[in-house]
């Protein structure tokens, strides 16, 4: 089974800050690459598109930008690769994904865009909910 | 001397003087007590009364029709002024103690068959019933005396005997009459080992559930469903340990306010069928809330948990429904659990609804807006639909350069302009003063129940006669059917019909015109006969108004308040676009078939189909809103539950789309709407009040128009399914099977 086989093995740390900026690199497009598979297996194809997932999957990146200790960074990484890993082998369920990295804190990322910038703030409330 | 000890000193030494016992000691002259004021006061005069130590029970109030009718009683040594003819039970009442009762129902004949109220007399042989007793000058009542304690703990006892011990599935659980009692009186053990009697549950309807064995034959809903109802099919059976409720033969209960008799009933012998098992009192969220289902606008609470109406149970208002609903009312519920909107929609090239963004919806409405002549833009408010939401339809309309704005019912040519021309003028509690009522083309059993209910109370009480004109009717009190035609208000008019020597004769007439005339094309023509009717039997003079107009809709008098009036009469012949703010009734036959239309509500319902976008809207329980019910009086609804899926409030949807569509409304809150509808009609910030009209028949023109000689028509065809969310509600249409007349 894909999970007891799974490797625990935690790998060494990161000698250079050079050296975990690699290995984010190289996490993200592993990340990018499982995108096709994870629409697949969790049927987002009716609410996000592809490049909606890749730039929430950046924008999780970019949110620990301005770490500089090697072992947090490899700490998050490990973390990360965890959470790919379920996600890949369907250990979540849809609504994990949906709620995790489709919608956002601002609603279904197919409802925000650039289209509103001139709106009212009670437009803006109005197309999040109706309470406000 | 430390200020607490003087404080309590100084309450040591005032107690005595409130407490009743003192009350006697005023007339001995004592030293000490010369040095007060007030007593001196007492003794110069015949002693007042102290101030009431305690308050009356539920507010009970006293009102003397004439101060020579007052006599004094004592209730537990203290003494009470009641006017003559009260009972032992209310004096005890103002007095602020409570019996205990069962039988007993202040607006229900008196039985006296419980004897749970059992109350000590002085010089009275045996424990009396104080509900059937009337209070007699200087009794001397006594409520909490070891006899009147025995005395009721022997009534829980016999009570208790044949009763259920089911308490723990019994939906009256917890708001149970007999449980609370038995709790507070009844004795901590039982003596009885036979074998408890047991009752054949009835089948009285979709609506009410029995469970005959927990009957206690305290004969309340016999008397409401003769007295208030107005319909003999309950009675009591047999004699003894025998005895059951019943309807004589195999038979449903066709009332129009059935549902009450799950209120009154003091023990689980009659619950909800709907409601039954469904939740338990205690875990229920009570909101205040009105009801939109017919024009009167009943006081409901709203009880929900979670997200989910459970059930709706009336509130007092004396002024409006006094505390019955009507079974639309109680039991529409269940409709607002099915065919929901949730989501904005479009319809697609193939016919078919597609679920999209609210930001595409509002895009498409928009653009659809602009590509049209203002002249051919109408907007039709639904029945349901609160006072802001109108507001904002006809601000955003008028924006659009478009007046051809209505709401549904109201007709097309209806003369807004005087508030009492569309008014019930005499007040729902105003309609109890009068002696002679004529219904013009109304029904008024179907159409607002609660008014009904009115009327016959009158009609019982005070032996006032009833002229009815309209279609065969069944109207549950003595009523004389004059015709079916218009023809015969003429005759009425002009004298030459037996009615108008009673008309003449009438103190304070009402003449009720029901709101289905403003549907015909010779209305102008019937409504000044009517005033003639009117001016013939003073019916409008500064002390009372008895020209009334009985409306049909929650919406429609804050409609006219707001002057939601068409400009044109045939605009939506020539519509290219259409609002349907929750507008299912509207006959849409003659739009063109290019017309793109717009509905906005809550319902998928009739006009869902012709719709080309769908906005999903908040219901009545969901929302804050604002409705005047058909006597002027303004209330508001208060949300009890969420909104269902992507649904906004109306208002919201309006304001969003003016500013999509490029005519932004200057309100962004529901204090912002209300402020500007009170520049149009400043009233309707005054929740629960009722603002009185002021109304000269003279001002308005002659009308020169035609009558027709058609009949008048049926105006409800059921009762039970009238709008959007009654027609979605499966007890409702069980209601309309079983219960309806065909
Ligand atoms: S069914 Fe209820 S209301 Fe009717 S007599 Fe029995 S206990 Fe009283
Ligand atoms: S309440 Fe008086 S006898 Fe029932």
């Amino acid at each position: 089974m894909a999970f007891t086989m799974r490797a625990v093995k935690v790998p060494p740390n990161s000698v250079s800050l050079e050296e975990a900026r690699t290995r984010t690199f190289e996490f993200f497009k592993s990340a990018c690459r499982s995108i096709p598979t994870v629409m697949e297996i969790y049927n987002l194809y009716d609410v996000v598109t592809p490049s909606q997932l890749r730039s929430n999957i950046a924008a999780q990146f970019r949110k620990n930008a301005h770490i500089t200790n090697t072992k947090v960074i490899d700490m998050l990484l490990f973390k990360g690769m965890e959470e790919l890993g379920d996600v890949v082998e369907h250990a979540k369920q849809r609504h994990h994904i949906i709620g995790q990295y489709v919608v956002g804190h601002h609603g279904l990322s197919q409802d925000s865009g650039t289209k509103d910038e001139g709106a009212s703030d009670f437009l803006k409330n109005f197309y999040k909910t109706n309470y406000f | 001397m430390t200020l607490g000890l003087l404080a309590s000193r100084a309450l040591r030494s005032s107690r005595p003087i409130n407490s009743p016992t003192t009350f006697l000691r005023t007339i001995i002259s004592t030293p000490e007590l010369h040095n007060n004021t007030s007593s001196a006061a007492a003794v110069a005069d015949t002693p007042p009364p102290p101030p009431p130590d305690r308050t009356p029970v539920g507010g009970a109030r006293v009102h003397f029709a004439n101060p020579d009718d007052a006599i004094e009683v004592f209730v537990d040594g203290f003494p009470v002024k009641i006017p003559k003819g009260m009972t032992v039970l209310q004096a005890c009442e103002v007095a602020g103690v409570d019996i205990p009762r069962f039988c007993y129902h202040n607006r229900l004949s008196i039985a006296g068959n419980c004897r749970m109220c059992l109350v000590e007399v002085e010089k009275s042989p045996k424990p009396v019933a104080s509900c059937a007793m009337p209070a007699l000058p200087g009794m001397k009542i006594k409520t909490d005396t070891p006899i009147a304690k025995k005395a009721r703990e022997g009534v829980m006892e016999f009570l208790l005997m044949n009763h259920p011990l089911d308490c723990p599935i019994c939906d009256q659980g917890g708001e149970c009459d007999l449980q609370d009692q038995s709790m507070a009186f009844g004795s901590d053990r039982g003596r009885f080992t036979e074998v408890k009697r047991s009752v054949v549950d009835k089948n009285l309807g979709p609506l009410v559930k029995t469970v005959m064995t927990r009957c206690i034959q305290c004969t309340r809903c016999v008397r409401f469903a003769t007295e208030i109802a107005g319909v003999q099919d309950l009675g009591m059976l047999g004699r003894g340990s025998g005895e059951e409720i019943g309807t004589y033969v195999e038979k449903l209960m066709t009332s129009e306010l059935s549902g009450n008799v799950i209120d009154i009933c003091p023990v689980g012998a009659l619950t909800s069928k709907p409601f039954a098992f469904k939740a338990r009192n205690w875990e229920l969220k009570g909101t205040e809330s009105i009801d939109v289902t017919d024009a009167v606008g009943s006081n409901i609470r709203i009880d929900s948990r979670g997200p989910e109406v459970m059930r709706i149970v009336p509130r007092l208002n004396e002024d409006i429904n006094e505390e019955w609903i009507s079974d639309k009312t109680r039991f529409c519920y269940d409709g607002l659990k099915r065919q929901r909107l949730n989501d904005p929609m479009i319809r697609d090239a193939d016919g078919r609804f597609k679920t999209v963004s609210w930001r595409d919806a509002l895009a498409v409405v928009a653009e659809a807006f602009h590509q049209v002549k203002p002249t051919e833009i109408v907007g039709v408010a639904g029945k349901l639909s609160d006072a802001e939401s109108m507001m904002a339809l006809k601000d955003l309309l008028n924006k659009m350069g478009s007046n051809n704005v209505w709401c549904e019912g109201n007709g097309l040519n209806v003369n807004a302009d005087l508030r009492s021309g569309y008014l019930l003028n005499s007040g729902i509690s105003g309609l109890e003063n009068a002696d002679l009522f004529l219904l013009v083309g109304t029904q008024p059993r179907v159409e607002a129940a609660m008014v009904n209910a009115r009327i016959r109370k009158t009609v019982l009480a005070t032996q006032a006669k009833v002229g009815y004109v309209g279609p065969p009717a069944d109207l549950n009190y003595n009523h004389e059917h004059l015709g079916t035609g218009p023809e015969v208000l003429t005759q009425i008019a002009e004298g030459r019909h037996p009615f108008s020597s009673l008309l003449k004769n009438a103190k304070n007439p009402a003449i009720v015109v029901g709101a289905g005339i403003f549907e015909r094309k010779d209305k102008d023509a019937i409504f000044s006969v009517v005033e003639a009717i009117a001016k013939q039997g003073n019916a409008i003079r500064p002390d009372w108004n008895g020209l009334n107009i009985l409306l049909l809709n929650a919406a429609q008098a804050a409609a006219l308040d707001l002057g939601l009036v068409p400009e044109a009469d045939n605009s939506l012949e020539t519509a290219k676009f259409v609002y349907l703010m929750g507008a299912d009734d509207v006959n849409l036959e003659k739009l063109p078939s290019d017309a793109f239309v717009v509905y906005q509500g809550h319902h998928g319902d009739r006009g869902v189909y012709r719709a080309n976008v769908i906005l999903p809207a908040a219901a009545f329980s969901e929302k804050e809103g604002i409705y005047v019910n058909t006597e002027g009086y303004v209330q508001q609804t208060l949300p009890a539950v969420p909104t269902v899926g992507d649904a906004r409030e109306d208002w919201k949807i309006i304001r969003a789309l003016s500013e999509v569509a490029g005519v932004p409304l200057p309100y962004d809150t529901v204090g912002a709407v209300r402020s500007r509808m009170s520049t149009v009609a400043p009233h309707l910030l005054n929740l629960d009040e009722r603002e009185p009209t002021t109304f000269t028949a003279e001002v308005k023109p002659k009308c020169s128009e035609k009558m027709s000689k058609d009949p008048f028509t049926n105006v409800v065809e059921n009762f039970y399914m009238t709008d959007a969310i009654t027609r979605a509600s499966k007890i409702m249409a069980q209601c309309s099977a079983l219960l309806s007349k065909k």
